[in-house]
């Protein structure tokens, strides 16, 4: 008898999350209400228990916050804290990678449970590395041969006509622009839709380009009578049809939908190294300089982008001179300095966190000194060349840490989630399946 | 020719550097970099005979280490060391005399004392706790982790091959060993990297 039970039994519903990088929470909600995006209307009517908004990693960009995702930790267990670093003991730069991410990945714990993970555009994840499972590379990945695993991905993604990223080298040219968007999300379609129905029990897909069009779009975005605003809602409403055909296809309430960040308006761009300059943290051998290189010994703190200061250590940059005794004065300086710092009449830093106050793990001595959050349309920056400290520049969208989402199938949500929580949902939702 | 190195092992007994060294040293050798490993209880047996655990014995241990991987790493060889060096002012000492010619890595074998008593392959924490060995770092003598160590393995929690896959990798970020081609970005790509940051914003 047992034996026919065996043979009846349904296989176990797979778990799938749907990432949609960058989409914030109070847009998502916007546009559920408003009709653009029936599909995602459907779950976020249901409550908070199935739709949330969402706290991410910081700094709140893409490579730290799927690092988060993906690993379950935060940056100084996983190891990325931007999308640059410096080389040890020196000032070459230094571009994070796959190889670079010093904690498990979920499906690597799960390959070892001999269950099965499809993972589609994740950023983070390249040079693909093999695991049990399938693997297609997402930002910043550049060659799609080193993208793929298995490598016989490569010819089929090829024929779909998949493209890794948008060309945001063109992103001025608006028609251009949105026609390189809709091609992509198509491409997307056809190489989700047709890689779904590989065997796994895990089935990661992630859309970038929402990103990409709310970095260059937010203004036709939020503005309802931009002459651009229809073209951004059609795309958001693609996207919807997307999300909805991977859910018509799973059939069960084993999904997570969610982003890494969310984003808001940008009133001026905040050049922290030329702050720092101005105000006697930094000084420059040659100015403007040629690169990091050309700090000057008597510099005491600088910055990396987005929003990462570092205090200009003796011991760990070639010419710091900042001694371990020495370093907590300036710490001290450079937070009272930042908490005063105006535009306008207007407070431009919302929040200060020492490395200790966010990270924990056997990565901290990488950690930033300290990073910055700040008020809302204070785009920050670590350029090295800016002869001004604020202004204003062809970008209209930019990142925010405390409005990503999080959407579950089952309504799992009894509290207000952090981007670090999710791998242990899925974790949990795998294993149970 | 590449720049000499020391990388240089510290962490408490039983913590992996002489494991971990052992690792490093093969696939040095696999990428045709000249090798030597000093290991701290080898040493003890030739270098540093005689030589006991007090502070002034466990310095003057440190500094003949340190010295014979400054001979070696200023001819361009790459001089691993793997000795407990729990006292970071000789350790820094060595760091700067090393960098005079050569480049220095700290390499720290981060394991909570929980975890290597528990496994106590050695049996030496036992003996330790019981008061059997006087002078036991970690137990009965201090150990001060590295402020700014180029390189952390976190070898209570991850695998060695996780640990040896870190260290070569800052070895190969600071240039001073060649590259795995298969595992990162070419010089191509990150230009090709450093170009879409930009476009985004994200490098300026």
């Amino acid at each position: 008898m047992s034996f026919f039970k065996n043979l009846m039994k349904k296989k176990a519903p797979r778990t799938m999350v749907i990432g949609l990088d960058g989409v914030p929470f109070t847009l998502i909600k916007k546009l559920s209400e408003n009709g653009v995006m029936p599909n995602i209307a459907k779950l976020a009517a249901s409550g908070e228990k199935y739709f949330r908004q969402m706290d991410v990693s910081i700094p709140e960009i893409s490579s730290v916050s799927w690092a988060s995702f993906m690993t379950g930790t935060n940056p100084a267990r996983h190891g990325i804290f931007g999308f640059t670093d410096l080389k040890p003991q020196s000032y070459n730069i230094h571009f994070p990678s796959y190889p670079d991410l010093k904690a498990e990945t979920i499906w690597d714990t799960l390959g070892k449970e001999n269950k099965r993970t499809t993972v589609l555009n994740l950023p983070g994840t390249y040079p693909a590395r093999e695991h049990n499972g399938i693997l297609v590379s997402g930002f910043v990945a550049i060659d799609l041969k080193r993208a793929v695993h298995p490598a016989s991905l490569y010819e089929r993604l090829n024929a779909m006509d998949y493209r890794i990223d948008v060309d945001t080298q063109k992103a001025g040219d608006k028609e251009y622009f949105y026609k390189d968007l809709f091609d992509t999300l198509a491409a997307r379609v056809k190489a989700f839709t047709e890689l779904w129905k590989e065997e796994c029990d895990l089935f990661i897909a992630v859309i970038t380009d929402t990103d990409r069009l709310q970095h260059f779009e937010w203004d036709a975005i939020e503005d309802e009578v931009h002459p651009r605003h229809g073209r951004a809602m059609e795309f958001y409403s693609k996207v919807d049809s997307l999300v909805g055909k991977l859910l018509e296809m799973h059939g069960s309430d084993e999904f997570l939908i969610m982003s890494d960040h969310g984003f808001c308006a940008i009133e001026e761009e905040v050049y922290l190294n030329r702050i720092l300059k101005d105000n006697g943290f930094l000084e420059w051998e040659k100015d403007p300089p040629e690169g990091i290189g050309m700090l000057a010994g008597e510099t005491r703190a600088f910055a990396l982008d987005p929003s990462r200061i570092y205090v200009h250590s003796a011991g760990r940059y070639p010419k710091g001179r900042i001694d371990e005794a020495a370093s907590d004065k300036v710490r001290d300086e450079l937070k009272e300095f930042f908490s005063g710092l105006e535009r306008n009449g207007k407070k431009v830093i919302r929040q200060i966190f020492l490395k200790e106050e966010i990270y924990d793990g056997p990565h901290i001595s990488k950690a930033p000194d300290m990073v910055l959050l700040s008020e809302r349309g204070f785009d920050l920056k670590g350029n090295i060349r800016s002869a001004v400290a604020y202004a204003k520049t062809h970008f209209s969208g930019m990142h925010t840490r405390d409005d990503a989402f999080l959407i579950s199938g089952k309504g799992a949500l009894s509290k207000r989630p952090h981007i670090e929580d999710v791998s242990e949902m899925i974790l949990e939702a795998v294993r149970g399946a | 020719m590449r720049k000499g190195f020391v990388l240089w092992f510290t962490g408490l007994s039983g913590s992996g550097k002489s494991t971990l060294s052992k690792m490093v040293e093969e696939r040095l050798l696999e990428r045709g970099v000249p090798v030597e490993v000093l290991d701290g209880d080898e040493v003890r047996l030739n270098l540093s005979k005689g030589l006991g655990f007090s502070k002034e014995d466990r310095d003057t241990n440190i500094r003949r280490i340190g010295y014979v991987a400054k001979l070696l790493s200023r001819n361009g060889a790459c001089a691993i060391t793997a000795a407990i060096s729990p006292y970071r002012e000789i350790r820094d000492e060595v760091r700067k005399s090393v960098q005079e010619r050569a480049a220095f890595v700290e390499a720290y074998c981060e394991c909570s004392i929980e975890k290597l008593v528990e496994r106590d392959v050695k049996g030496l924490y036992k003996k330790a706790l019981a008061g059997e060995i006087a002078n036991f770092t970690g137990v009965s003598d201090p150990y001060e982790p590295p402020l700014n160590p180029e390189v952390v393995c976190h070898t209570g929690e991850e695998t060695s091959e996780a640990s040896l896959g870190r260290i070569l990798k800052t070895l190969e970020m600071m240039d001073l060993i060649p590259k795995d081609p298969s595992a990162e970005y070419s010089a191509e790509e990150e230009a090709e990297v450093a170009k879409r940051l930009k476009d985004l914003g994200y490098l300026g």
